[in-house]
Parts: structure tokens; C-alpha cells; sequence
């Protein structure tokens, strides 16, 4: 594992050098929301009993079927008492597992990517340095390009604007609108990434994020010391 | 002389600790502290005791290696720091031993002030010992990348252990 990018041809330095496709992370990132999607419906289907919890199968056998059966219809009849309400409470706690989850594992990229990617620079001397170092060196290292445009309130809260976000560069539909609604959970790895590398560097904080028009996205990060310090 | 390893997390608790001796110069790489049996407790103590100094250093000083930052006269050990970017410190207690040897005294005189086991503060000292810090980095990066690997927990890894005493035994 080396440090510095390689020059052609490639295998000077080292022979065994292994190289990955760049391409693969774009891959990734397309995949890892569908599977996110899916795993909460799933998670959502096991809650509600539709499906047994896979322990289930293997031990129980009979009884175990029996229970889930019985278990089922008795959710099955609360859930159509409240099924209007309940239905939009479902997708926004679906839509919030997705983004835990996704979340969660851009979180511990960021970390990562964070320490190894801070090294031998001169120390940060505040959070605005911090900030900078995200902008430029991280965002390109994972979107070859650097963040376009940076505004703070010098209060704790930072604007993140990327024109032309590299996930959303392929992504087009007929009707922006649902456009825009599909591919806000893309943004969520790309939150977690950013709330992992501050973390690891100290600034404790939330993201979010929003897309108005692809390929735009905003990214809005808010230093929790500031609102903590309000009463 | 005698190396204490240790790597403290960003909220000051250990991740990692490890003795050993030198292998230069005829040493055998065990570890000989001067406090024997209390040698556990007080290498600890006295690297813990030596965070207040980083912490005031860390900010006069933008490389990584902070060379050697702190000294414990009673039992002449010196302490060299390696800061990585998120505040992890990898702090190294190094002691050289008491007893001279006497066989090769007179040789010996013009060897020990300059090699790295016997002097602590030599620039020969601070080189290996930034080399020695630049590969456990390396190490601890490649830990960290691990997903297996939580932020904040022991390193338990036998493979990490290895490593680190065979960049111990290379450098130092």
C-alpha cells in the first residue's frame, strides 16, 4: 500500500502492486442504496411478522410456524385499524432506516479515509481548516474534483455546494421533480462520509443534505458545540 | 535499553502497549527497566504524565513526530511522541540501561555516546525512532482500514504485535 499515485508504467516501483478500478466506486455507490432499501423492507417485514426471522426456520420447525402464524394475523387486524395514519408513519421510518443505515457506513469510511489521508499535513489550527481540508483534499479523493463553493456563518454552520456532484452527473429522469426525490437517498453515504471525517478530526456535527435541481447537491453542516452552547 | 510503546486514543486511553528491549548492538530485545517489578505501573504513569506535555507542544510544532518531548530524571527515561492527523498519540518511553559493560569498557567509550541503545537524545536517536513511529503509522493505518476494526478499541491483533516488534527490532 503506497501513499503516493503512482506514475507510468505502473509497475515500476512495485510488481506486485494491485490496482482497483475507479470505476468501482461509482458502482458501489449506485448499489449500496437499492440494498439499503431493501434491507429495511425486509427488516420492516419481520417486524411486522410476514416473514420469520431466519433463526426461526431452523429451530422451531413446526411450532415455530404455528407461532408466526398466529403472531401475523393478530398484526395483520391492528394494522388495518390504523392503516391510513400508519402508512405514511412506514415510509418515514423507512426512509429514516435507510438513512441510518447508509449513514452509519459512510460514518466509519469517513474516519478512515480521514486519518490516511491527513497525514504529514500541518496541524489544524480551527474548524474552518478542518472544513477546508474536507472541501478539498477528501472531496477529491473521492469525486476528483473539489467542492465549488464554501459559505459559513462563522457560527458553527457550513453550506457545502457541489454543481456538478459526481454520483448524480448520469442520473436523469423526464420529470426533475421525481428526479430530485429519487436521488436524495444517494446523498445519504456522502453525509455520513462527511460526519466521519469531522468526527475523527473533532468537530462533532449533523449533515444534511438536499439536491434542488440535479446534478447539484448542498451539503448543510452544523457543529453541535454551537448548539449546544445556546440555552 | 528498554523501549515502552504505547498508542492513546484521542480521549486519552490506551489502544496499544508494548515493551521491548533493543536489538542493536549485542542487545537481546528483552526489555530491563530500572523499577523491575513496578515497571508496569510506572512506565504508564509516567507516559500519561507526559500528555500534558503533547498537548502543549502539539501546537508550536506541525509535523507529525514531535521527537523527544518529555524526560523522568529519577529513572533517566526520555519520551518521544508521533502525533496522526486525528489526534491519536503513539508515545515511546525509552530508558537506557544501568549497568555498563564493563567487559568492553574500553571500547566502548567512544561507541556509547553516539549509538542508539545507549544514547537517548542523539539525532541518530530521534532518526531511527521517526522511522520506527513512520512504520507502526503505516501499520495502524492499514488497522484502521480494517471494517473489523472499531474506532476506539483495543487492537487485540496478534498480526499487528508481530509487526510492531519487528519494526521494533528492525529501527530500534
Amino acid at each position: 500500500m503506497s501513499f503516493d499515485a503512482p506514475l507510468p508504467p505502473y509497475t515500476a516501483s512495485d510488481s506486485h502492486a494491485t490496482f482497483l478500478n475507479v470505476s468501482c466506486l461509482d458502482l458501489l455507490l449506485i448499489e449500496m442504496v437499492p440494498l439499503a432499501e431493501r434491507m429495511a423492507r425486509r427488516a420492516e417485514r419481520i417486524e411486522r411478522g410476514e416473514e420469520p426471522r431466519e433463526e426461526d426456520d431452523g429451530d422451531c420447525g413446526v411450532g415455530g410456524t404455528k407461532k408466526g402464524d398466529g403472531k401475523k394475523g393478530r398484526m395483520q387486524a391492528r394494522r388495518d385499524e390504523v392503516d391510513g395514519g400508519a402508512a405514511v408513519l412506514d415510509e418515514e421510518v423507512y426512509r429514516d432506516a435507510i438513512f441510518i443505515r447508509l449513514d452509519a457506513l459512510g460514518y466509519r469510511v469517513g474516519q478512515g479515509l480521514s486519518e490516511r489521508f491527513s497525514r504529514d499535513r500541518p496541524r489544524f489550527l480551527d474548524n474552518l481548516d478542518v472544513i477546508k481540508f474536507l472541501c478539498k483534499d477528501l472531496w477529491t479523493i473521492l469525486f476528483k474534483k473539489q467542492i465549488d463553493n464554501l459559505k459559513t456563518n462563522h457560527r458553527g454552520v457550513y453550506v457545502l455546494t457541489d454543481n456538478t456532484f459526481r454520483p448524480f452527473l448520469r442520473m436523469s429522469m423526464s420529470n426533475s421533480n421525481e428526479a430530485v426525490a429519487k436521488a436524495q437517498p444517494h446523498l445519504f453515504f456522502p453525509c455520513g462520509i462527511i460526519r466521519g471525517a469531522l468526527s475523527s478530526l473533532g468537530i462533532n456535527a449533523t449533515v444534511q443534505a438536499e439536491s434542488t435541481d440535479l446534478p447539484m447537491a448542498v451539503f448543510q453542516i452544523k457543529t453541535l458545540a454551537t448548539a449546544a452552547a445556546k440555552p | 535499553m528498554s523501549y515502552y510503546f504505547v498508542i492513546i486514543s484521542p480521549t486519552d486511553s490506551p489502544l496499544f502497549e508494548h515493551t521491548f528491549g533493543t536489538s542493536k548492538a549485542g542487545g537481546d530485545g528483552v526489555a530491563r527497566f530500572r523499577n523491575g517489578e513496578t515497571s508496569r505501573y510506572m512506565n504508564q504513569f509516567i507516559v500519561h504524565a507526559s500528555l500534558d506535555v503533547v498537548e502543549e507542544v502539539q501546537w508550536l510544532n506541525n509535523n507529525m513526530y514531535l521527537k523527544h518531548i518529555d524526560t523522568y530524571p529519577p529513572t533517566n527515561s526520555h519520551i518521544s511522541c508521533f502525533l496522526a492527523g486525528t489526534n491519536v498519540r503513539f508515545l515511546l518511553l525509552h530508558q537506557p540501561s544501568t549497568a555498563p559493560t564493563t567487559s568492553s569498557s574500553n571500547r566502548s567509550s567512544t561507541i556509547s555516546s553516539t549509538s542508539v541503545p545507549h544514547n537517548p537524545t542523539s539525532p541518530q536517536t530521534e532518526e531511527a525512532i521517526k522511522q520506527f513511529m513512520n512504520e507502526v503509522f503505516e501499520i495502524w493505518v492499514k488497522t484502521l482500514m480494517s471494517p473489523f476494526y472499531r474506532i476506539g478499541m483495543h487492537i487485540k491483533s496478534p498480526i499487528f504485535r508481530q509487526r510492531v516488534s519487528a519494526a521494533g527490532r528492525k529501527w530500534l
